[in-house]
């Protein structure tokens, strides 16, 4: 190992081991934990594998996707269609308001910095599931809820705040943020942190206003910084499950509303009956389309150097 | 002069106002969380509530200690955690820096795959994970879950450690390794001291990530001594037929509050990152 | 860098030994054959008295009784896997046709004698437990919904016997923040008492889809109106806890209501089920029996212990034991001779009750329909859609899934 080290960089082959064996432990447990699910679901999606051929399934090819491609049917487009506006609107929301307040937490002087940051990721401190089930119960229920009592107090007549799909995509919207908005608060915190300050002295020199600056000088230096997390997050509000699921369609408390994402579809029409093949095929089906969406929206963090 | 200074307070005062209400806003659920937990009445759901309860109490927050084995769940957290963040940065690092530093063949079409793998809907990894696990006998382990945790956060280290390296300027590097310092040596004393806060932040994304995780816990652990916090409270969760909500809330608030402390251990680290190290591209 | 080394090479090895391990030999020892695990999802007042009452009858064998969140799910995962798999679950009976058909569990009436269960249980308990002619649970309790009132608004004499007596109850008090009554409407298992009422089903004991039919489409048309009357809500937390608080004056909720109340003070009356008008039938709902299943493993490894467990939990001490701490109706016979349990007005309810209610069907197929008819619920209920076409959709739905289950 210290021997390669220490040649030159532009000994290639050396190089390109060397470069493997440092990424090797990040690698192999990468493919241990993240691809061989995928690689397992992509078996079993050609297998009949289900309730009744639990351990003794057989191979059956692409009659599963054949099965599949019957729930990507209208219902599943208008969740589909639901889930990207679901997502657009929550990234922007995010974006903005967390490079707004990062940019407030990073003024000059301000001395309670780190009490403010503190607080503001408070709702990452607690299991997601604990939060959505206090927004669920202490917030919205129509006859306990917060919102309710303050609104009565106000005379103004109560609201099913989980009822109808306008008011409970807003609902879901609030509750996500509130969930989401600590870690990229966070990312673009530190993202500014990194931001060279004398850029900005000489900006502010040639008299340019904040809009300017930030658009020509913050947001170029923070995007190679930020934009892995930014993809990471968008893939994970495409595929978010739980705030749309606990607060509106959970077994024994479903509200009424209809916003179904692909998830949720799938779960609903697909994974509840137990046919692991099927589940599977479907599964990957919708890998796929989110690979062909990225692609075609082209957000593949890209690399500024 | 004195014409700038005012303008800094009144914009100083105004920025403090913006997050003190944010702040507010963001504490109306844990606010509702916390008096649910000190009320008398044994309801999460009341027609009359309000913010200070009538009548106070801290019996919930002693039912917790006393009758649940909070202690030990806390214990594997902290043990759970802790293993986690050594391993993910003692992994991650060097990976982010070999992916931010050198070109090799492989090294851009890794990059894109494994940020593609996000896009997998994970709902059914579970059941492969376990098939992973079991022949291992990793199954009911502390260290099968830690390595499930590791390869899970996996991706997001290396790539966030990465995105910050690429910010560091080479020439330092370059500089020192004129003089014959080792790649090692490189990355111990001078991008490490450098990277101070994206380690940070990537250690504590991690931290938060495995102390608030309970799916994998819950399905992979059996036997309440083998919980992890998030994993007790998952099970102490109020439900039709048993549970108690000002208990769980009182633990649910509990349970975050070694995250604040070492949120705000770790905030210095993060702030004296770059900007104080002198370091000007 | 050089501990990251040391690190991550310990980690290394320490797969590599526990990899060892795990692929050891294969046959128990003594004492792994006389331990047995069973996973559970009950109340801790409920498991602390089992396991008591296991230590007292069989000391001999080592039982520990192990809560599972997510047990069903977890289930299936572990399957038959003797190194996490346990080795019988405390469960209700509505899951032994997965597990059957997944080829985990043993029939109970391997290990036990067929004829003692015949002579001594509560017979619907034992037909509940029975899938495709095979007995694959021990019954140890059974549980109904029961319609339940607050003294307090609704004297004795005032607790409807018909379902249309309850519904000008419900006109005259549901107002100002007070409701007649409240249940989950919209939740298959509360909605099925309505459904049978008019002699609908949900799914029957061969596997066939009701959500479509005539009965059911009537019992749904019917059950609308009383749901105008109450809080647009539907889960637990809302009902009960209206109920708890004094602000609705009867609800249909479980034994498990019972006690909470109870312990906040109310004065609960218990009456039987409202006749319904027209069809002259009770609400009849859902019965659910809880009791042990034995894993395929462990019966054909740890017989001898396995037997012994389930031997105690035949006797009536058990059923009794359960009847005093949680209100559970025991499912064998004999303990309704003792004072402790018929005294219990819970138990006698639900004892009562046994004659009119239909025990949740135990088929594979159950997975798809609470969800289904939960769905069709909601688009009735509180999605305002027309009951017939609702119903027949998801009829259509129900069965489509089903067929995907192969």
């Amino acid at each position: 190992m210290k021997k390669s080290d220490k040649k030159p960089y532009n000994q290639k082959t050396g190089n390109t081991i060397v470069s493997y064996l440092w990424s090797a432990p990040s690698l192999i447990l990468i493919c241990l934990i993240v691809i061989f699910p995928i690689l397992y679901t992509g078996y079993i999606s050609l297998t009949n594998m289900n309730v009744y051929h639990w351990f003794t399934y057989d191979f059956i090819g692409i009659e599963n996707y054949k099965e599949a491609l019957l729930v990507f049917d209208s219902g599943f487009l208008s969740a589909l269609v639901l889930t990207v506006l679901w997502t657009v609107v929550n990234m922007i929301l995010q974006l903005i308001i967390a490079y707004l307040l990062a940019g407030l937490l990073n003024t000059n002087g301000l001395k309670l910095r780190n009490f403010y940051r503190t607080l503001l990721i408070f709702p990452w401190a607690m299991p997601g599931y604990v939060s959505i089930l206090l927004w669920k119960t202490g917030m919205f229920n129509s006859q306990f809820g917060l919102l309710n009592q303050w609104m009565e107090k106000a005379g103004v007549s109560p609201v099913k705040w989980l009822a109808n799909d306008v008011s409970a995509f807003i609902c879901c919207t609030v509750v996500n943020l509130w969930l989401a908005l600590p870690f990229m608060i966070t990312i673009i915190d530190g993202a500014l942190q990194s931001v060279d300050r004398s850029y900005y002295e000489s900006a502010l020199l040639d008299g340019a206003n904040w809009m300017q600056r930030t658009w020509y000088i913050t947001i170029p230096a923070i995007r190679p910084v930020i934009a892995p997390s930014v993809v990471i997050t968008i893939f994970t509000t495409f595929k978010q499950f739980d705030v749309i699921y606990l607060l509106t369609q959970q077994a024994g408390a479903k509200t009424g509303a209809h916003i179904h994402t692909i998830l949720t579809y799938a779960y609903e029409n697909a994974f509840i009956t137990n046919n692991y093949g099927y589940s599977s095929a479907v599964s990957m089906i919708i890998f796929l389309i989110l690979i062909v969406f990225s692609y075609v929206i082209n957000i593949k963090p890209k690399e500024e150097s | 002069m004195k014409h700038r200074k005012r303008k800094r307070i009144i914009k100083l005062v105004f920025v403090n106002l913006v997050l003190i209400l944010v702040c507010v806003l963001t504490f109306v659920p844990i606010l509702y969380a916390f008096s649910v937990s000190v009320n008398e009445q044994n309801s999460l759901l009341s027609s009359d509530f309000s913010f200070i309860p009538k009548k106070m109490t801290f019996e919930n927050y002693r039912k917790v200690f006393t009758e649940e084995p909070v202690i030990m769940w806390f214990q594997n957290s902290l043990f759970l955690a802790v293993s986690t963040v050594v391993i993910s940065l003692g992994t991650g690092i060097p990976a982010a820096y070999i992916f931010s530093r050198r070109k090799f063949p492989g090294r851009n079409m890794i990059l894109q795959l494994l940020i593609l793998l996000y896009a997998f809907p994970s709902l059914l990894s579970m059941t492969a994970l376990y098939k992973l696990l079991s022949p291992m006998g990793l199954i009911n382990t502390k260290m099968g879950l830690i390595i499930v945790y590791t390869g899970t956060m996996a991706v997001f280290a290396l790539w966030n450690m990465k995105g910050y390296f690429d910010t560091i300027p080479v020439e330092i590097e370059e500089a020192a390794m004129i003089d014959g310092a080792s790649p090692i040596r490189i990355v111990q004393k001078i991008v490490l001291p450098l990277a101070k806060p994206t380690v940070a932040v990537t250690a504590m994304m991690v931290l938060i990530y495995v102390w608030n995780e309970y799916i994998f816990a819950i399905n992979f652990m059996t036997g309440e001594h083998t919980y992890t916090l998030a994993a007790g409270l998952y099970s102490l969760q109020a439900n039709e037929t048993s549970g108690s909500w000002p208990v769980f809330s009182a633990a649910s608030l509990m349970v975050s509050v070694p995250i604040l402390i070492i949120f705000f251990a770790l905030q210095k680290n993060m702030a004296s990152g770059l900007t104080s190290g002198g370091v000007k591209g | 860098m050089k501990k990251l080394t040391a690190l991550l090479l310990s980690i290394v090895m320490l797969i590599g030994i526990l990899t060892g391990c795990g692929a050891g030999g294969q046959s128990l020892t003594e004492e792994e054959k006389n331990t047995i695990v069973i996973w559970h999802d009950k109340e801790e007042a409920v498991s602390n008295a089992l396991l008591e009452m296991l230590q007292k009858l069989v000391p001999e064998v080592t039982v520990s009784l192990e809560y599972k969140s997510n047990l069903t799910e977890a289930l299936k995962m572990v399957g038959n896997d003797p190194k996490a798999a346990p080795d019988m679950y405390f469960f209700a009976h509505d899951k032994i046709g997965v597990y059957a058909e997944m080829g985990i569990l043993a029939p109970v009436t391997d290990l036990v004698d067929r004829g003692t269960l015949d002579d001594s249980y509560v017979k619907m308990t034992l037909d509940a437990a029975t899938y495709k002619g095979e007995l694959y649970q021990l019954p140890i309790y059974f549980e109904t919904l029961l319609f339940l009132y607050n003294r307090l608004y609704m004297p004795d004499e005032k607790a409807p016997k018909t379902t249309e007596e309850l519904y000008s109850y419900m006109e005259e008090k549901t107002r100002g923040g007070h409701y007649g009554f409240v249940e989950q409407h919209s939740t298959a298992y509360y909605s099925a008492g309505w459904i049978h009422g008019f002699n609908g089903y949900i799914m029957d004991a061969d596997g066939k889809v009701g959500l479509g039919s005539q009965e059911t489409i009537s019992a749904l048309t019917y059950h609308k109106k009383f749901v105008e009357l109450m809080p647009g809500e539907s889960e637990y937390a809302t009902v009960n806890t209206l109920f708890q608080e004094g602000k609705a004056h009867a609800t249909i909720g479980g034994p498990w209501l019972v006690s909470a109340v109870r312990a906040a003070g109310m004065d609960l009356g218990i009456a039987p089920m409202p006749v319904i008008d027209e069809t002259q039938i009770p609400i009849s709902p859902y019965m659910g029996v809880q009791g042990v299943q034995v894993l395929k493993y462990a019966a054909e490894n740890k017989t001898e212990a396995v037997k012994k467990v389930l031997t105690a939990l035949m006797q009536p001490e058990v059923g009794i034991a359960l009847a005093k701490v949680s209100g559970c109706a025991p499912a064998v016979e004999a303990c309704y001779e003792k004072e402790e349990v018929t005294s219990d007005d819970v138990v006698m309810a639900m004892r009562a009750m046994a004659e009119n209610t239909i025990p949740m069907p135990n088929r594979p197929e159950m997975d798809i329909m609470w969800t289904v008819a939960a769905d069709m619920l909601v688009n009735i209920n509180m999605s305002g859609q027309d009951v017939k076409e609702s119903c027949e959709a998801a009829q259509k739905n129900a069965e489509e899934l089903i067929k995907k289950m192969q």
